[in-house]
């Protein structure tokens, strides 16, 4: 009655369990909640950078028919307990700690700060509210740059603090930094700037708080990366018990860094639903998502490079400062990142590292997809900058530079050894794929015609989840699986997947380990009281959650062998499970299917001696771990009157261990390049001098569509693997790390014959007019 | 408020929305199809395409009062007869089309129309009809493939 599955889901792409529902309008995204009694919400915000609250005045809006609420900063803060956010403690530790309300009560520190929350019957009328309400303002001062922000004349934004430093000044050096400058040939000096810009899911923030009074419980329904940092969020600020706080989420539209713990805006709405006793909804637009949602990158290096003659890249000295806008984000946790990862694949033996970072009239810094890019863009922009001085060509600078690939293997010199890194095999075919020297001939011809093509290279690695230390890769995954009566293998995770097809990646896994069908393994997640406590970010999951399935479903396939054993009086060692059925070696007309072992485990009817609970918990500590990363390549057409910039062809050559299912793997790969052809030729969350927001619409935050990212090339490289199981590495942050460098290089490159140099990020076409005007 | 009645997927609906109310908000609170999904509100990103009258509009840039009498069909209303999944909501399965799923349905529908207007469409065509529509996840590749698989299955049936 049974085959034998020889087929492996791993490593196939098998299509999406989530795609039937999404592309039938029946995913369920946090608008779509409805409850009873449910009512509406809508901010108000400052129109102004900086200012004093003098007065708010809510009565009009309070008289107006449908309105239920309205709620001012102080009384947002009677109905919270101040608190340190549960998020910030995870990744942050010590620094500056600013004093804050939820609404603005005192003053408004960034254009888009809440200032009242409206209350209603519908949006409609909740925005009708907003419009009633009067806030009387005295200006400031807008502090709208971070140099302004470090200089002592700059009025502080919080009071406690007394300065806009939201990380104080610290410099550590690694390597014998100036002995290397002092021998080098050449010491170039650099100034790169890397723009503000941001998240921007098709879907913003929002959430539906549900308080029962009874029950003294509250329900959020959130769109977030992680149900028990928003719970822990929520529980902190109501000032109640995390276990009194349940956080379900469903499908989400997208995030990218943003949407992880419980906003400002989230923390009121849940506030105010307790305060009436009835759910309450807010669903952010597209002007609050790009006005207050948050913002990320805008930072500025301060680069010497030590160089040889020859090209070889004896040192680096690097003055970061990060602009990290109005309240405390995630940003403070960014410096050190990039100094972990700034020597990247490459045999750099000296790395003198300062940073500050600022805070400033403007929305407050989130984490966007792969935080510390930057390192990446400095070091590829410096390698390409260095070769134009010394007249090398630019994958000829890369390869002299790389580690080889050693056992053991080379190490960082800021600590990380690059084991099982393949940098070089991945330059190397890109050189293969895209013939650079057929490329510059066509590029001379070109140029010939007043045709201006470039060609750009860049590599990176990203720790997803690196190599194994002394306390794992990248801490402990956990994940409960049971096997469900019916059949179903059933794995609850903390993964909170907004887009990367878990439900699809991990069940391949278990279903292979176990031995069921594809069909057969449910993921459960988005629920805090069911689900362990995790995170959908950091590029983790493939490893970490990839193997906790793995090894998960290795250990209930055991128990559930055990108990098999004894229904069928023989010895587990004998028994195999594939294709749902348990069998006896050799006989398969002993199968019974796996439905009917958990069945007969359910039922009741054994000793305390038979361990009948086909359940287990499993944690993975990531194994040997392991790095991404590749080499990608851009070959750009610039057109010198209208400063457009054409991206031809796009190759990606990347190296994330063992693929778990390619579609998804190449899915993230041209979405992350997407997002980083976006940032340098279209997005720039824009302030104008006196602190105004310019942006505040896809009109003007222009988003990269169909017609301006082109197909894009991928290819994998075989992994060397680390680890004798879990092999599969995180892919979602690569292509938004890589891509801004390697198109910019491209742009660079296609400039040449102007004698451009660039020494920044973003490119939109009266910039790139503005270059060659310059250079002229 | 207006009393309307329109034709929804098939099915006559009727209603009582304030002259200022959007098809789109009409659609997803009043006739609780959610499936039309809100990405910008101010015409740009395509989420929230509707067909009306055979031809793809922006539903958070239409009041519901001006669909009086018209024909509305969103992405509940592509299911074959017997359910299931349409020709170029298969093939964008098959092709990995999508991710987070925020987008999808504005796609689907500016598909649609798309090949119900130019069946024998190619990339550039393609690409150029869905530049209205903004992807965050994807890259595009990935829909503009499953939208050329559809047009290939449509012309060998």
């Amino acid at each position: 009655m049974t085959a034998i599955a020889a087929e492996r889901y791993t490593g196939a792409s098998i299509k999406r369990s989530e795609d039937p529902r999404i592309l039938t309008g029946a995913g369920r995204y946090v608008d779509d909640i409805k409850l009873p009694g449910m009512l509406h919400a809508a901010f108000l915000r400052s129109p102004l950078a900086h200012g004093l609250v003098l007065s708010v005045d809510v009565s009009a809006a309070r008289a107006l028919p449908g309105v239920v609420a309205v709620l001012t900063g102080a009384d947002l803060e009677a109905m919270t307990v101040q608190a340190p956010d549960p998020l910030l403690a995870l990744f942050t530790t010590g620094g500056p700690t600013p004093e804050f309300t939820l609404l603005a009560t005192d003053k408004v520190r960034f254009v888009g700060d809440p200032v009242a929350v409206v209350i209603a019957e519908s949006r409609y009328l909740a925005e009708d509210g907003c419009e009633l309400v009067e806030v009387e303002y005295q200006q400031l001062p807008a502090v709208i740059s971070a140099a302004f922000a470090l200089d002592p004349s700059s009025p502080p934004l919080f009071a406690n603090l007394g300065d806009n430093i939201a990380r104080p000044h610290s410099r550590n050096e690694f390597g014998d930094v100036s002995g290397t400058f002092a021998d080098a040939d050449r010491v170039i000096d650099f100034h790169i700037d890397v723009h503000r810009h941001q998240n921007v899911p098709m879907e913003g923030r929002g959430c539906v708080a549900s308080w029962d009074a009874d029950l003294a419980a509250m329900t959020v329904y959130a769109a977030t990366q992680s149900v028990h940092i928003t719970r822990n969020g929520v529980a902190t600020r109501l000032g109640i018990e995390r276990g009194q706080v349940r956080v379900l989420a469903g499908d989400i539209g997208g995030s990218f860094g943003l949407k992880i713990g419980a906003s400002r805006e989230e923390l009121a709405v849940a506030a105010a639903s307790r305060h009436l006793g009835r759910p309450v909804k807010w669903v952010e637009d597209r002007g609050e998502n790009l006005t207050a949602s948050g913002q990320a990158r805008e930072e500025s290096f301060d680069v010497r490079a030590a160089v040889s003659n020859d090209g070889d890249l004896l040192g680096l000295d690097v003055k970061m400062v990060i602009d990290t806008g109005a309240y405390p984000g995630l940003g403070t946790m960014v410096p050190d990142i990039m100094q972990a990862m700034l020597p990247g694949p490459y045999k750099l033996a000296a790395l003198g590292f300062e940073s500050t970072a600022a805070i400033t009239n403007k929305a407050s810094y989130v984490a966007y997809r792969g935080p510390w890019a930057s390192e990446t863009f400095v070091r590829e922009r410096v390698l390409d900058l260095i070769a134009k001085d010394l007249g090398l060509d630019p994958v000829e600078i890369r390869l002299r530079n790389l580690a080889a690939r050693t056992e053991p293997p080379a190490v960082m010199i800021t600590g990380r050894p690059l084991a099982g890194v393949t940098t070089n095999e991945s330059l190397e075919r890109v050189a293969q794929m895209v013939d650079f020297p057929a490329f510059r001939r066509r590029q001379a011809e070109a140029r010939v015609l007043g045709r201006y093509l470039g060609m750009g290279v860049a590599t990176f690695i990203e720790a997803a989840p690196g190599p194994r230390g002394p306390d794992g890769a990248l801490g402990n995954e956990s994940m409960r699986l049971r096997l469900e009566e019916d059949g179903i293998v059933a794995l609850f995770t903390g993964q909170m997947p907004h887009g990367q097809s878990h439900q699809t990646t991990l069940a391949q896994i278990a279903a292979d380990e176990f031995g069921v069908p594809f069909e057969q393994v449910r993921v459960v997640v988005g629920d805090s009281a069911v689900v362990p406590f995790g995170l959908t970010g950091g590029s983790r999951s493939a490893t970490m959650t990839g193997g906790v399935a793995l090894h998960g479903a290795r250990q209930l396939k055991a128990k559930v062998l055990d108990f098999a054993a004894y229904l069928m009086e023989v010895s587990a060692q004998d028994l195999l499970i594939t294709d749902g059925n348990v069998w006896v070696r050799g006989d398969p007309a002993s199968a019974i299917a796996v439905s009917e072992v958990a069945r007969r485990a359910a039922s009741g009817q054994f000793g305390a001696d038979v361990e009948a609970a086909l359940e287990v918990e499993a944690t993975f500590d990531g194994g040997e771990g392991g790095w991404s990363g590749g080499t990608h390549c851009a070959i750009v057409e610039v057109d010198a009157e209208t400063g457009i910039v054409n991206v031809e062809r796009y190759v990606a050559v990347e190296d994330c261990g063992a693929l778990i299912n390619p579609a998804v793997v190449e899915g993230q790969i041209r979405g992350g390049i997407a997002q980083g052809i976006g940032a340098v030729l279209l997005e720039r969350s824009a302030y104008a001098e006196d602190g105004s927001f310019q942006s505040a619409t896809f009109m003007d935050y222009l988003m990269p569509t169909a017609c301006d990212v082109p197909r894009i090339e991928i290819e994998h490289l075989q992994t060397v693997p680390l680890d004798a199981d879990v092999n599969f590495r995180g892919v979602g942050e690569g292509g938004m790390i890589v891509a801004p460098p390697t198109v910019v290089n491209a742009i660079e490159d296609a400039l040449s014959p102007f004698g451009v140099r660039i020494y920044e990020q973003h490119l939109p076409p009266a910039r790139i007019l503005e270059l060659i005007a310059a250079a002229d | 408020m207006a009393d309307i009645t329109l034709r929804v997927n098939g099915a006559t609906r009727t209603g009582s929305p304030e002259a200022r109310k959007t098809l789109a908000d009409f659609l997803r609170d009043d006739l609780n199809l959610t499936g039309t999904h809100l990405g910008c509100e101010h015409g740009v990103c395509g989420a929230c395409t509707v067909i009306v009258d055979g031809r793809a509009v922006r539903s958070c840039l239409m009041l519901a009062v001006q669909a009086a009498g018209r024909e509305v069909m969103t992405i509940e209303g592509l299911a074959p007869d017997g359910g299931g999944l349409g020709t170029l909501q298969q093939a964008m399965w098959d092709s990995h089309s999508f991710q987070c799923g925020f987008c999808t349905p504005g796609f689907v529908m500016q598909a649609t129309a798309l090949l119900s207007d130019h069946p024998d469409a190619g990339e550039q065509q393609i690409r150029e009809a869905l530049s209205g529509n903004i992807c965050r996840c994807t890259g595009y590749q990935s829909i503009i493939d499953g939208v050329l698989l559809a047009a290939e299955r449509n012309r060998e049936r």
